[in-house]
């Protein structure tokens, strides 16, 4: 009885959630969203209102399209496995299912999320600059015809998919502060609420039409503010709201499988260029030096996180190597689009010495955030939105802007700005968001759960054998 | 510490540099380009220049660290990761310049590239004249990477960590660029009509030649012949497998430099002979051993197509089998005569990319045909017996250059910070005594 009032606390609000909402849009949905689809000929007059804005019809480009599908699923290969396994070879042995879980629960959790309401919230018609309305609900008029105003030579669903995969890693990447604690079903209430509280107004204020931080003039390639600022900020609220983990600053909590942990990084490389060079939404010159910019800054931040720890820790590190190829993919993700390379270079030596020192300076704060979080995504995520802003150049793409070492201060304070608002709404919202689940379940696990690990307490099975 | 300070201090020198001249240079053509950038090529090599970093990190990593004894583990998968992030440096500060520069007679390209100056989103009109001029030397900037990367393979478990990094900088810029250039850049080779599609020699003979090199001069690792060795974890090692099966249809398909006929057939014939190469390799050691091993089906497969790539783009499917099936019979003798020869290639790197490589240029020679792709050329196999010289001249060339250079670097290495880990550091781990940290926990 104790396990099913349990189980109905936590899972039933987050099943009935998403069952009302399928329920009340499929309908809608079905009937407008597929025969656009089939026939799309057929229904232009009446659906994708959006796209007749266009004097000519906006044709499909095959190659715009294999591109920006192959980088959905390379973003998808970055939550799982690329972050599941950076993740769980950090962890200690008893923790590793658990902590993959969350990656992979998450995945599915937001994937239903996105299709039902988050996309429509996120990118659907502008309410007061601040949030999308509710016209795209099921995706209702999300169809396979393009939307110019997001991407005028892919299928709609295309650019959509690709943006539900940026919706799946940023409360993912959070994962890595309360590691090795969170009570399995507060953590799912906890990312459906995130995920359409914080997540969604955000993606709308910086990349939506209409949306207030867009109108600003912000520059955000690929979500160094959406992704990293928000969820690095939201990791530091949750190390501060959650305990600290059983016996932490006192016990070893080495990670028990580094070889895991590099192979996640490596993904997570592999993965970063669907999330940067697809960001151009198109192949070609756009996405090309995105690439390249990817690249260039992640090579520099891991060889400047090596030597920065080797001269002040006396041995290069592996762990730290793979850190700093992570920080630098972090730090170039707003600016890929808009720096050269030499500027990307500049870009990643700074993430790979400023994040180290973060991490660094962690212990002496006090805050229990497990895999750095905070360090790399936080800090990363903030050199690079101001990077972008120092660095950018219209040069490179002339739909961006000029920043400030190419004679344009205003871009950063702009970018300054961004970053300002981003953190704030991000760790205030998180804060509230643990305050209000915290008052209605446990947050973390028992202490007897902690010792025994989130593998056999949460869901009763081990990793190794 | 002081290579720390080294690389800290050349990647700031580097880059001021070179800053104020790139980023000019990747403004999109002042002039209206004459040739059209084509997003489905460009979407394709784009991916295969993903698909070829896969190879290299976490797959060659993989490979290589699951062959290793477990307290070696993240020393060796280090080199791989280390050398991409150094790679990449090079290529865009000087390398593709060196490489793919304008040609200076024919052994090496010009300084006119340097810090990709000029290398923006036009395209080049030989280097894949449908995408732009950057996704080819990025495409390249992958290709650079994995070579050294290779060679690891030949002294690990006992190479100090500041000479790996000395000796993988010395060796992409003294050995990879110009034979880079011979063969791919507009060199010597090149003109002369050899064929290499997708490195056969520029990447393979170069790595398994050096490795060989290598293996002589670092000297076998304490306790060679006598101390249980065995690979401390094999699914990592097919799991690199797998995902070097998974990438090299980017090395080889993407060498088409667009989403074309040639693409489809290079990644079949990539396909096949990877396959044939597993499943010859298994039948040998079954015959010659007793047991099929599965380590024996991966190192067949990485033979197969290390073997196909030279021929990738010129050979039918048929050829493609052909090549596989002597690939895994000729590397598996490869491997088993190592031990009479008494040389520590610990990964077996000569065996396997060496001998493919070598006999992957020549079969170029054999089974090439213009039928399958017209810029090609016949072999003698279709009634041109001058392709096979020229194939030949090629294998000789580059493992003569890569002897003696390989050489030279390790002299000189060994000479300013010394190959070799101290015995006792060796008995520790590279793990411990280069990184201070543990695999496992």
């Amino acid at each position: 009885m104790k396990q099913l009032s349990r189980l109905m606390t936590t899972m039933l609000p987050v099943l009935a959630c998403l069952a009302l909402m399928a329920g009340t849009t499929e309908g809608l949905a079905q009937e407008a969203g597929a025969p656009a689809a089939s026939a799309p000929v057929a229904v232009t007059s009446e659906a994708p209102a959006a796209a007749a804005a266009v004097p000519a019809p906006p044709k499909i480009d095959s190659g715009d399209t294999t591109w920006v599908l192959v980088s959905t699923a390379l973003v998808l290969a970055m939550t799982a496995p690329g972050l599941a396994l950076f993740y769980g070879g950090m962890v200690r042995s008893k923790n590793a299912l658990g902590t993959i879980m969350q990656s992979f629960i998450i995945l599915c959790l937001i994937s239903i999320q996105w299709v039902l309401w988050g996309y429509s919230l996120a990118f659907g018609p502008d309410k007061g600059h601040v949030i999308g309305g509710l016209e795209w609900l099921g995706l209702n008029g999300v169809g396979l015809e393009p939307n110019a105003d997001y991407a005028a030579t892919i299928p709609h669903q295309a650019f959509m998919i690709f943006q539900m995969m940026f919706a799946v890693i940023t409360p993912a990447l959070i994962t890595g502060a309360f590691a090795e604690r969170m009570k399995f079903g507060s953590f799912l209430v906890f990312t459906l609420l995130w995920s359409t509280l914080i997540y969604d107004p955000l993606a709308h204020w910086v990349w939506a039409v209409g949306g207030w931080v867009r109108n600003m003039g912000a520059l955000d390639f690929a979500g160094g503010t959406v992704v990293h600022i928000s969820s690095g900020a939201s990791a530091l609220a949750c190390a501060i709201v959650l305990r600290k983990r059983l016996g932490y600053g006192k016990e070893h909590m080495m990670p028990h499988n580094l070889p895991m942990t590099v192979l996640g990084a490596s993904l997570l490389w592999f993965g970063w260029f669907g999330f940067n060079a697809g960001s151009a939404v198109a192949s070609g010159a756009l996405a090309t030096s995105a690439f390249v910019a990817t690249n260039t800054a992640t090579a520099a931040a891991a060889l400047a996180w090596m030597a920065v720890e080797w001269m002040y820790r006396g041995k290069p590190t592996v762990l730290g190597a793979a850190s700093g190829a992570v920080a630098g993919l972090v730090a170039i993700t707003p600016a890929s689009g808009f720096v050269g390379p030499m500027s990307s270079i500049l870009i990643g030596l700074g993430a790979g010495i400023f994040c180290y020192l973060a991490v660094l300076w962690k212990a002496k704060c006090g805050y229990d955030d497990a895999l750095d979080v905070v360090g790399i995504h936080g800090v990363g995520g903030i050199w690079g939105a101001l990077a972008t802003g120092l660095f950018a150049s219209k040069a490179i793409n002339a739909a961006g802007a000029d920043g400030l070492f190419y004679g344009n201060p205003a871009q950063f304070g702009i970018q300054a700005v961004t970053v300002l608002v981003s953190v704030g709404f991000a760790f205030v919202g998180t804060l509230v968001i643990l305050k209000l689940i915290g008052t209605m379940m446990p947050l973390c696990v028992k202490e007897e759960e902690e010792r025994m690990g989130l593998d056999l307490s949460q869901h009763d099975e081990r990793a190794y054998s | 510490m002081t290579m720390a300070t080294v690389i800290l201090g050349a990647l700031a020198f580097g880059t001021g540099s070179v800053v104020m001249a790139q980023d000019a240079s990747a403004i999109a053509g002042g002039a209206a380009p004459v040739l059209k950038i084509d997003t489905g090529d460009t979407a394709w090599v784009l991916m295969s220049s993903a698909l070829v970093l896969a190879m290299t990190m976490p797959g060659l990593a993989l490979f290589y660290g699951g062959l290793v004894r477990s307290k070696n583990i993240l020393g060796t998968i280090m080199h791989s990761l280390i050398i991409l992030c150094l790679v990449s440096l090079i290529w865009i500060f000087f390398g593709y310049s060196l490489a793919f520069g304008p040609d200076k007679g024919g052994v090496i390209g010009g300084l006119d590239w340097i810090g990709l100056s000029g290398v923006g989103s036009d395209p080049h009109p030989v280097y894949g004249p449908t995408i732009p001029h950057q996704v080819f030397m990025l495409f390249q900037l992958m290709f650079a990477a994995i070579t050294p990367a290779l060679i690891t393979g030949a002294f690990a478990e006992r190479m100090r960590f500041s000479a790996l990094l000395l000796f993988a900088a010395l060796w992409s810029v003294v050995i990879y660029t110009p034979v880079a250039h011979w063969i791919w850049g507009g060199g010597w080779l090149g003109k002369m009509g050899a064929l290499d599609f997708a490195g056969g020699a520029v990447v393979h003979i170069s790595s398994g030649v050096s490795a060989l090199v290598c293996a002589i001069v670092l000297g076998k690792r304490k306790g060679y012949g006598t101390d249980y060795m065995a690979p401390h974890n094999l699914p990592f090692t097919l799991l690199g497998t797998g995902l070097l099966w998974f990438g090299w249809f980017g090395f080889n398909a993407g060498s088409a430099l667009g989403a074309n006929g040639v693409a489809g057939s290079a990644f079949l014939a990539t396909h096949a002979a990877g396959a044939t190469g597993a499943l010859v390799w298994m039948c040998t050691e079954w015959m010659h051993r007793g047991k099929p091993t599965v380590l024996g089906v991966a190192s067949g497969a990485v033979a197969g197509l290390a073997t196909v790539t030279p021929g990738a783009g010129y050979v039918g499917p048929m050829s493609a089998i052909a090549i596989g099936a002597f690939a895994g019979v000729l590397c598996y003798f490869a491997v088993v005569w190592k031990g009479r020869m008494g040389y520590d290639d610990s990964l077996d790197v000569v065996g396997i990319h060496g001998v493919g490589g070598v006999f992957g240029i020549l079969a170029t020679g054999l089974f090439a045909s213009k039928a399958v792709n017209a810029a090609g050329a016949d072999g003698l196999f279709y009634g041109n017996a001058a392709q096979f010289g020229i194939q030949a001249v090629m294998v000789v060339a580059v493992a003569a250059f890569s002897v003696v250079g390989t050489w030279l670097i390790l002299k000189v290495v060994d000479a300013s910070v010394g190959l070799r880990i101290s015995p006792e550091d060796e008995s520790t781990g590279l793990d411990l005594s280069q990184h201070d940290e543990r695999a496992y926990s």
